[in-house]
Order: structure tokens, then sequence, then C-alpha cells
């Protein structure tokens, strides 16, 4: 069987296999999200009895939803952003460097991940508020994402710079490229892959993170996630719930093309993969 | 390999912004947690060192069925999010028409708020959901049946997978993209089968990822609690979910020690589904 | 070294608002009411319907000037950072409001200021169902739990009012009923007062003791040999929606929370409420002014004003609470007097704690 009929029916197979992994779900939010609020939709029939876009308007007009989308997409790149710059410097040491208890020190990197929940809750903000940091309310909270999502920055770009190979750092080295060049050559087709997705990874977790950013930012900084709790709680209402998380699932699709393209512009197998 | 003292200066140096900054601030949390599982910080009153609260709750099977429970999510959701991963990382490992947009298409539940994802599923396999209305219209169920909070904690495995599959999925596409065609093709050529190839070369060159994806997934899982709340066994408690239930009833001490199990729990099944990652791996080479 | 700088911030500021409390007079009165208006701000936390407040307080910011911000936020992430910035100076919260069972988790006299400098009000009832409120946390939102049934099944003859008829109606529709364990104290209620009418154990005043477990077991086993006929659902909100999808057909509710679903048009209308003959517990929600609140004199403004008999008259109107004002009409009440009176008090934490905790232990993990 050829390579490109083996695609062709894996591809039909998956796109199946989609059907149930997201139009289902999505298709009944959008169903959901669809409900007019004056007529309940029932068990017993298949659609809604009346269709509206009445949810959309009211969630769009009357909510915080509008300040909290621009609070959460600023502060998330940022985070990311900082998250990745911390990350680098100790990602390179356990990835490019054999030193004794590295695999300790890969072990520890992970203790922001293992921390419960109320104790980053309650301790952590409180040691944030402890060390000043709360001056700056936005600021605190692009930092407290920062180091909470470093394990996710640093373990990724330690797989990167693990693929880095050393013959072509030692072919650059041989042309006599300079630090940077030798870096741009070398490193950065490998990294690629790694920085796309720990930006990404640390991007969805900083908008998807509640207590630190309702904790610190409450009642000032409005995000994304409170929004999402508060809906999803005690005052559970569907239709509203769909429409927040549709209008909350398009702007993380758009950025994964867009980071998508903007760093695979080179296909990293042909970049890479060649020796 | 030996390390001199200026090896030391330029490796703790890169480890400080990162590595440093966890074990500052994050350690004197994780200090602050251990304390109050013997006692001390006291949020509803005298703070008193005690070890006490170790002690009934490891006198109880509310505690242990937690711990249980947890670990049985935590290791399947890991496990089968990057055995299902590893197939479609290969498979997309070559650009071909439409790989992009398959690999968009499956990365897309990593943007889905992960109680949003919950409340869509409970909708799918609701009582009158559409789970239950096409069984009965294909004739095969007699009536609807009750597929909410399922004894076995299936849901929350779908769940698990189906938020982490594309994180797993996402590390080993990078790694399996950095092996190089020359090695692969060497391998085929010497005949080696697809699974040979497999277990001979892309797992021990993705061995590092699969590591990251395996530990990264089963911490989350094991401390699941919006998943375990909403769609869990109601008669199985995840340990957040007892954590939880300490900490709202002001047992700030039961609740710490709940806590500081689930981060020792963590550490350590980190640690082994790691170095067993390794053996299997490493061991199948030597073969 | 936490400890320390807590009590010297609970002292400092302990002594600025004793300060105000000591001479209560009209005048003093006034002099608050003249810095709330100068603060011009108030933060109030409160955990739910938060939309329907923003529109219930405008009355007051008009009457005041005082604009009330009220943040999106849940009940526990509230109560965390309650917490978490006890020790900042000042904080961020000035109202704040919880579930008086809820309250109990908090060491009510280092966090909140006492509320006795507010104007005396001899109706307003500062403590509901015989837990104490202090004089920290005043209530101003009576609700119930009881049953919200589905009206297109059963009729109000079939409703089951006893620990018999709810045996005879587990066995006659198994599967119909549901009732939830956490999140949300309506399963709670409802599990707390049948175990006590089927052991003949007085739950209010019973003791908290060995012989007062002792004489529950009954209950315990009530519910394990009725447990294939009965859903456990995953919470408060849960419940009521599987009522109203038609799966369920009884369930224990807040009939505060039923009636907010119900004017959001979330929950079908023909749901509807009642406190069976064996009694359910009722409940309210406090509010309490934390010491470090940036706007104590408008915070104390506000709670001065939710609590009064006209504003109690009003939620009671827009909402059904139970007024927790003696002075206040409460004609519009989701459920009759007669059944307001079958209301009991929770029983007393020392004896709710290993009750609920023998229940999860013997009945719900072995289900």
């Amino acid at each position: 069987m050829s390579q490109q009929r083996l695609n062709d029916i894996l591809l039909f197979a998956l796109l199946a296999v989609c059907v149930v992994w997201l139009v289902i779900p999505f298709g009944m939010a959008i169903l959901w999200s669809l409900v007019d609020p004056a007529a309940p939709w029932t068990a017993d029939r298949l659609l809604p009895p009346a269709l509206s876009f009445s949810r959309w308007i009211d969630m769009w007009q009357n909510s915080s939803l509008k300040a909290a989308l621009i609070n959460s997409y600023t502060q998330a790149p940022l985070a990311a952003a900082l998250s990745l710059s911390l990350a680098f410097p100790t990602a390179y040491a356990l990835g490019r460097i054999r030193f004794p208890g590295r695999e300790i020190a890969k072990l520890l990197v992970l203790l922001p991940l293992v921390v419960p929940s109320y104790v980053t809750a309650v301790f952590f903000s409180s040691l944030l508020f402890q060390l000043g940091l709360t001056g700056w309310k936005f600021g605190a909270i692009v930092f407290a994402h920062a180091v909470l999502f470093l394990p996710y920055s640093i373990r990724i770009l330690i797989v990167s710079f693990e693929q880095v190979r050393d013959d072509h750092i030692e072919a650059a080295r041989d042309l006599g490229a300079v630090f940077w060049r030798r870096w741009y050559v070398a490193y950065l087709p490998a990294l690629r892959p790694g920085i796309f997705a720990a930006t990404l990874i640390v991007f969805i977790k900083s908008i998807e993170m509640f207590a630190i950013a309702f904790i610190v930012g409450s009642p000032d900084i409005v995000m994304i996630p409170s929004l999402l709790f508060a809906s999803l709680g005690q005052d559970y209402v569907r239709p509203n719930a769909a429409v927040l998380s549709l209008i909350l699932v398009v702007p993380n699709i758009l950025l994964m093309l867009f980071l998508e393209r903007l760093l695979k512009s080179a296909n990293p197998s042909l970049s890479s993969g060649k020796g | 390999m030996q390390m001199t003292a200026k090896a030391w200066a330029k490796v703790a140096l890169l480890l400080a912004p990162g590595l440093g900054l966890i074990l500052a601030l994050i350690g004197t949390v994780i200090y602050m947690a251990v304390t109050q599982s013997f006692g001390y910080y006291n949020l509803s009153g005298e703070s008193v060192f005690s070890l006490e609260h170790w002690a009934e709750m490891l006198d109880r099977r509310l505690y242990f069925r937690s711990v249980q429970y947890s670990l049985y999510i935590g290791v399947l959701s890991a496990v089968f999010s990057v055995a299902l991963a590893y197939p479609l990382a290969i498979w997309l490992r070559k650009p071909f028409a439409g790989s992009m947009l398959i690999g968009t298409l499956l990365k897309a539940p990593l943007l889905v708020p992960g109680l949003v994802a919950a409340f869509l599923f409970i909708n799918v396999i609701a009582y009158h959901g559409i789970v239950n209305q096409l069984m009965e219209a294909l004739g095969i169920w007699d009536g609807p049946r009750r597929l909410q909070n399922d004894r076995y904690g299936i849901a929350v495995l779908i769940l698990q997978t189906w938020k982490n599959m594309p994180f797993a999925l996402l590390l080993l596409t990078g790694a399996v993209q950095g092996i190089s065609d020359d090695v692969l093709d060497a391998a085929r050529d010497m005949g080696a089968g697809s699974f040979t190839r497999f277990r001979k070369i892309i797992a021990p060159l993705s061995l590092s990822a699969m590591q990251a994806a395996l530990v990264i997934i089963f911490i989350g899982a094991l401390a699941d609690f919006s998943f375990q709340v909403i769609a869990g066994p109601t008669n199985r408690q995840s340990m957040s979910q007892l954590m939880i239930y300490f900490q709202g009833h002001g047992r700030w001490h039961d609740a710490a020690v709940v806590g500081v199990t689930l981060m020792v729990l963590a550490l350590i099944g980190s640690a082994v589904l790691a170095v067993l990652a390794r053996l299997l791996v490493r061991g199948e080479r030597v073969r | 070294m936490l400890r320390k700088l807590l009590v010297a911030a609970a002292l400092c500021v302990a002594g600025a608002a004793m300060a105000s409390a000591d001479d209560v007079s009209a005048n003093e009165w006034d002099q608050t009411v003249a810095q709330a208006r100068e603060e011009g701000r108030v933060n109030w936390f409160v955990w739910y319907l938060r939309d329907d407040l923003r529109r219930f307080v405008q009355p007051f910011e008009k009457k005041y000037g005082i604009a009330v911000t009220i943040p999106e936020g849940t009940a526990d992430a509230n109560a965390q950072k309650l917490l978490s910035e006890r020790d900042r100076e000042p904080g961020d919260i000035d109202v704040f409001t919880y579930g008086l069972n809820n309250f109990e988790s908090l060491d009510i006299t280092a966090l909140f200021l006492p509320l006795d400098f507010l104007p005396e009000d001899e109706g307003r009832l500062a403590s509901v169902s015989g837990e104490d409120g202090k004089s920290y946390i005043l209530s101003f939102w009576g609700n119930q739990t009881g049953i919200a049934y589905d009206t297109s099944v059963l009729a109000q003859a079939d409703l089951p009012q006893t620990a018999e008829d709810f045996a005879r109606f587990w066995t006659e529709h198994p599967g119909k009923f549901g009732f939830n364990y956490e999140n949300g104290g309506s399963g709670p209620s409802f599990y707390l007062n049948l175990m006590g009418a089927v052991a003949g154990v007085d739950m209010t005043s019973a003791a908290a003791d060995g012989a007062t477990m002792q004489s529950l077991q009954p209950g315990y086993d009530f519910f394990n040999a009725h447990a294939d006929n009965y859903v456990v659902t995953a919470s408060n909100a849960d419940s009521i929606i599987r009522v109203s999808d038609g799966e369920l057909w009884l369930v224990p509710g807040w009939e505060d929370h039923l009636a907010g679903l119900q004017n959001r048009g979330e929950v079908r209308k023909d749901i509807e409420f009642y406190i069976p003959e064996f009694g359910m517990s009722g409940g309210s929600n406090g509010v309490a002014i934390p010491r470090n609140a940036a706007h104590p004199a408008a915070a104390a403004l506000l709670v001065h004003w939710l609590t009064s008999p006209e504003v109690q008259s009003e939620f009671n109107r827009v909402f059904g609470t139970a007024p927790m004002n003696a002075a206040s009409d409460d004609s519009a009440a989701l459920v009759s007097n007669t059944q307001r009176s079958r209301s009991t008090a929770w029983p007393s934490d020392e004896l709710r704690k290993p009750v609920e905790e023998k229940f999860i232990e013997t009945v719900i993990l072995e289900r």
C-alpha cells in the first residue's frame, strides 16, 4: 500500500473520529448557546424550541467579558514570554550539560505543578502579597503565572535542547560562526517546536488559571476564568455557559494557527532532520 | 564526567532563574503546607505542633481509598494519552496535504478550558442527551440509561485523555520530527518492520519527550478536581476532592495532610514513571 | 511570624474600630455615613446571583453616591482571597458574604470587625436556625432547603412526607430520587433530617457524643437498605437540572436557588418545592466586614442597608427569600407559612461533622 493511499484512509478514519471528538460537543454547545431565554430547551425535544442570538448579545453587552478578554489576552502572552525567558538557561543546563544530580533537578522543576490547589490559592498569593508585589496587580499575576508554569516551559525546552545535534554545533563552530550565528543556525531549528509547544501551553494555562488571577486581581482586574467559574458554579445556566465557552475557544484557535505558521515557516524535519 | 568548580558555577548560574526561583518561591509555599499538616499555620484557631492529624488520617479508610482512586486515574490518564499520541505523532512526522489541519484539529481540545469540556461532555451523555437518544433511535437500548457519574471513573478517564492527549501529541510531534530520515531509512534498509523501527529507534530517541508527557499528565490527573466533581463516580473521592472537603469545613490540618500526600505521591509517581519508561525502552533496545 | 504580624495588624485595626464602636450615638453614626460618602466606594464579595444583586443595590448607590463593586467569584475563591490577604493593609474586600454554615471554617473574631457600632435594630436576626452568628456576622438572606419535584409526573398528594413514604417511593420508583452529599447543603439537610426521623433522634438538640452516634445507626441502615433505589448527584445545581430534564422526579434543593434558575430560563417553571413533614433545615447567608477593609464606613453603611426592614422586604419581594428582619414583610416567600413551620435548625457543628463523615464512609463510599 502506498504512503499516499494510507494517508487517505487514515485521513477519513480521523475525520470520523473528529466528529465524535469535536463536532458533537461543539455542535451541542452551539445549539445550547442559541436557546431563547423565554423557551427552555427541555429533554423531550431534539432541538431547542426557539432559537435566538439574545444570549450572545446579552453576554457581549452586559458582562465584564470585554474587559476580561483584553486583560487575559494581554496577561497570558506576557506570562508565556516571561516564563520562557526564565526557563531558557535552566533548560539549557539540564538539556546540554551532563552533571551529577541532573535527574533530581529535573524532578524538582516539577514542584509548582505538584502544589495542591488551595495551597497555591492561599499561601502562594499570600506570599505575593507579603513580597509587596501587589502594588502592580497585573504584573504580580503575570509573574505568578510565569513561575507556576515554569515546569512546562523548562521540561519542554529540555526535550528540545536534547534534540540539538552536536554535529550541527560543531559544523557551525568549524565554519567560524560567531556565538549568535551559531545559535541561529544550530540551536534554533531544533528548538522551534519546543518554543511553540511551551508558549502555547503556558499561554493556555495562564488563560485558564483561576485562583491567582482572582485572588490577586479582584476587584480591579477581571479575567476570563473568573467569569467561567462564576457561570459554571452555583448559578449554572447552560446556554450562558455555552456562549462563554464558544467565545473563549475562538481566539485560542486563531492563536494556535498563528503560532504554528510563525514557528513552522520552515519544516523542522527538513531543517534539523538532515545531517 | 568530572565537574570543575567553574563548571559547577556555570550550572548554578544557569539554574538560578528557573529552578532557583522555583525552589525559593514554591519551596516556601511547600514548607508552609508541610508544617500546616503538623499543626502550624492554623487559619481558624491556635497553631500547635501535633502528629495527630497524620495519625488520624492514616487510620481512615476514606483516605486510603482516595489515594488508590487518584493513583488509578493518574496512571491510566497518562498512559492512555501517551499511547494514543504516539501513533498520531509518527503519522504526522512528515508533512502531507492536510496534515497541518489535522494537527490543529487534534490539538483543539487543548484550547478548551477543562470546566467547559466537562460540561460539554455531561451534556452529551446526559439521561436525555444525544448518546441516549441515538441508542434509543437505533433500537439498541430500550430506554435511556444513566451514564453520568459511572462507577469506574470512565468518564473522568475519557475527559482526561481528551484534554491531555493533545499535550502529549505536541511534545511527541516535536521529538519525532527531530529524528533524522537517514536513521529510519537505514533501519528500513536493514529490513526492520514498522514496529521494530518504533521500538528500536523512535521510542529511544523520543524518550525524554515521552517521559515529560507522562509525568506532567500524571501529576495533573492525580490532582484532578473539576472532572471528578462533575463527571466522576459519586461513590469515590479523589484526593483533591477530599482535600477541598476538609478545607471547606475549616479543617486546615486535615486538608494539609491530604495535600502533602498528594505532593509526595506526585513526585514519587513521576520518578517511578520516568524510570519505568526508560527501563522499558532501554530494555527493548538491549534485546 | 505570620501569626505575629496578623495579631499586630488585627489589634491595630480592632483598636481603631473599637473607638467608633465604644460610644454609639446617632451623631457617631452620622459621622460614619459622612465618612462612607467620602470613601465613595465599597467592594462587596458575594458568591451568587451577582448580576441580580448588582441591579438590586442600585437604589443604595443612588441614595448615598457610593459605588458598589460586586466582582465575579465563587464562595471558595472569595474565602481564599480573604485568608490570603488577611495580613494586607488595606485589603480589597469591604463586605464579605458567606453561608452562615461556612463561617464556621473561619476564625471570625480575628478576621472581622464586631458590628455593634451599627445603629441598634431590635428586629435584626443575627442568627438563624440556632447557629450563632455572634455580632460579627449579620444574616441578610434567609433560605430554606426542601424538595423540588416535577409536577408533570407527581401530584401534591403523592409527595412523600415521612420516612416510610420515602422508603415506599424509592421502592416503587427506583432511580427517580436523587440527592447530593457535597457541593451544596441541600442533600446533607435531607439525609441528616431523615436519619433523625428514622432513628427518633432530635438532631437539633442531640449531644455530640458516642451515644447519639450509636442511636443514629438505624438512620445509616435505612439509607444502606435502599441504596439501589436512589441516585447520588454531583451538586445542588446538578440535582435541580436533572429534575428539569425529566431524569429525576424528586430532589432536595434550596428554594432561592431553584427560583434563581427558573428566573433565568434554565429550569422548567413547573418544578415546585415543598418541605416534607419530618422537616428540613433553614439557613442563611451572612455579611461581615473584614478588619482590613479599605472602605469600612461604606461597608458598615451597606451592611446596615442590607439588613434594614425595608430592604429585607424588598429581598423577599424580588428573590422570595425569608426576611432576616422581624419588621419585614414576608408575604412573597416561595413556601407557605404552614410548610415554613417545618423548618428545622441544623445540628450543632460538633455533631454534624462526625455524622456526615460517617455517612460518607458507610453509605456513599459503600455504594
